[in-house]
């Protein structure tokens, strides 16, 4: 028996829309003057992007010669649809560039977004250990085995000389380790500076935070591209970087006008602008680093330093060399 | 060739067509194995996990959670349907909140339930047999309503009890209807056991994937607990149909 037409037809669709050809490239042909270009964010549409939105707004994007065009997916895809060259750029978490150029993804790491890392160990005013050490017998609620926050829970234990098995490891993958707090599960939680500590503060419970920097230094987020795209279009994923760090500037100089950019593009934002203009000063701060803010210049010393941290934690095993996961667009 | 044997080559031959597409798509495709890999690339994948007992660790407690959930929501739910069918007092008291339970995403309301569940085995097997609870419950209330009134009649004039009524021709009459709603019932206990463990959990397949997509980028090991869930929810399925063979007439 033949196989009918239409299951044939049906299966050359699914193959043809499996093509490379079929998925959108991160940089297409330019038009207008102006080149297409896709990037890439995680989480969802919010405040702390409004360097993105403002850049688009204030035409730097255009003035560079681009048309950027932001979409949102779940952080790995962002990572992996990068890595295969279907956006020119994403921004992606540097220890999460560590681990995937170690497991065979193509990614780079280009540009510095934040020059602090922005996850702390978050617990109820007076009850945060100011020593790693002090952690020990502590429960501790975190979203899951992966991601930033599992590995600076994992490297402030180890500079506390502590590991996992010290402590009480509470998972909350929805990310609501907050509540978890709040509800008294938990001593302490991983969450990110610009965030859960505003967010419990206006439940009015008073936070403090341990925060990594100090302690065992890692690269916070940052712009990344493929290999493919930084092979072919350098130049674009330049200029992308130097844009978005004219706009980041800008916000750290004015994060009123930030709030206003990100308004335009979130309209929810509009509900609490209060919250968000905290938020977003709150994620300025974390933008820069001791000296100020650094244009997204790469510091290569801490990222050999977190290499080496990432590496004794078993997160990577040192078959990819740091040099090679890093590539500076400046 | 005997109808056993025909259906077991049926099944081969269709598994054989699904890997051959699934492999075309990833050469076609010219895919990555970060993006889609390969058949051969997940079983070599699972072979290791396997080996490591990673895959082994993982499974015991999704099955586990699955049947813990299965049987607590399959039989609160045939309870509820006898009583939906049979009280219309009742029907009218609990059929909103039913229906209304069922209209809220479970994806939202399980990370409320782990908290206020205290997080453990049984905020699992409450999340999963929420979702397991509708299609029984709906199906189990189709079925004895769907009983034919001449022989309830009949029992009640030989003096057939209410009870007796219930027990040797309402529910034994609606198997076949119930055995549908056990079907669907099953199927979903795994997707909610996957769910109940996004809500919270440190082990279980659907841990597993987490770990494997955002935490260690190991795309065929997140495919690997995928085939492994598939390979369960049929398993189980194949079990309720086997039993409502030996239990419904034909």
């Amino acid at each position: 028996m033949r196989p009918p037409r239409s299951a044939l037809l049906l299966l050359a669709v699914v193959l043809a829309a499996c093509s490379p050809g079929a998925s959108s490239p991160g940089a297409s042909v330019p038009s207008g003057g102006l080149t297409k270009v896709t990037l890439l964010l995680g989480f969802r549409p919010d405040v702390q992007f409004a360097p993105f939105y403002l850049a688009q707004q204030k035409g730097y994007y255009t003035d560079a010669g681009l048309d950027v065009s932001i979409e949102f997916k779940q952080s790995p895809d962002v990572i992996r649809l990068v890595g295969d060259g279907r956006a020119l750029v994403g921004v992606a978490d540097a220890t999460d560039v560590m681990i995937s150029r170690t497991s065979g993804i193509p990614v780079k790491y280009v540009s510095t977004l934040y020059d602090r890392f922005p996850v702390a160990l978050i617990g109820r005013k007076g009850e945060v250990p100011s020593d790693p050490a002090g952690l020990k017998g502590k429960t501790i609620g975190t979203p899951g085995k992966f991601g930033s926050s599992w590995v600076a829970l994992q490297a402030l234990l180890r500079a506390g000389g502590l590991t996992v098995d010290d402590v009480m490891i509470r998972e909350y993958p929805q990310f609501n380790q907050a509540d978890g707090l709040a509800h008294g599960d938990v001593d302490l939680i991983t969450g990110f500076r610009n965030n859960e500590p505003l967010r419990l503060e206006s439940q009015g419970i008073a936070v403090d935070q341990l925060t990594i920097d100090q302690i065992a230094p890692l690269p916070g987020p940052g712009i990344i591209a493929g290999d493919s795209t930084l092979t072919s279009s350098a130049g674009l994923v330049r200029a992308f970087a130097e844009a978005t760090a004219k706009a980041q500037a800008d916000v750290i100089a004015d994060p009123e006008a930030g709030v206003a950019a990100a308004e335009v593009a979130v309209p929810t934002i509009k509900e609490d602008r209060d919250a968000a203009l905290a938020v977003l000063r709150a994620t300025a701060d974390l933008w820069k680093g001791d000296s100020g803010f650094s244009n997204g210049a790469i510091d290569m010393e801490r990222w050999r330093s977190a290499y080496d941290t990432m590496r004794e934690l078993g997160f990577i095993d040192g078959s990819v060399p740091p040099d090679e996961m890093v590539a500076p667009a400046g | 060739m005997g109808g056993g044997m025909r259906r077991i080559g049926t099944a081969v031959l269709s598994l054989a067509a699904f890997l051959v597409i699934w492999k075309l798509v990833t050469v076609i495709g010219d895919l990555p194995d970060f993006i889609l890999p390969a058949p051969e690339v997940v079983a070599e994948r699972g072979v290791r996990a396997i080996a490591s007992g990673t895959l082994g660790q993982h499974t015991g407690v999704t099955l586990l959670e699955i049947i813990l959930g299965f049987a607590v929501g399959a039989s609160t739910a045939i309870a509820t349907g006898v009583a939906l069918a049979k009280s219309v007092l009742v029907e009218r008291v609990l059929s909103p909140y039913i229906v209304a339970a069922q209209a809220v995403p479970i994806l939202a309301l399980a990370p409320l339930l782990d908290i206020w569940f205290g997080g453990g085995l049984l905020a699992r097997v409450l999340i999963c047999a929420l979702i397991v609870f509708f299609p029984i419950a709906i199906a189990t209330m189709v079925g004895v309503r769907s009983t034919d009134p001449l022989l309830a009649e009949m029992l009640r004039s030989l003096g057939a009890t209410p009870r007796q009524l219930t027990t040797r021709l309402e529910i034994p009459s609606a198997l076949p209807v119930i055995f549908g709603g056990l079907r669907v019932g099953v199927t979903l206990a795994v997707i909610g056991a996957v769910v109940a463990e996004w809500a919270g959990a440190s082990s279980g397949l659907g841990v597993l994937i987490n770990i494997a997509n955002q935490g260690l980028f190991d795309t065929p090991l997140m495919f690997v607990a995928l085939v492994t869930l598939a390979v369960i929810g049929l398993a189980f399925y194949g079990l309720v149909v086997l039993a409502e063979r030996r239990l419904v007439a034909h």
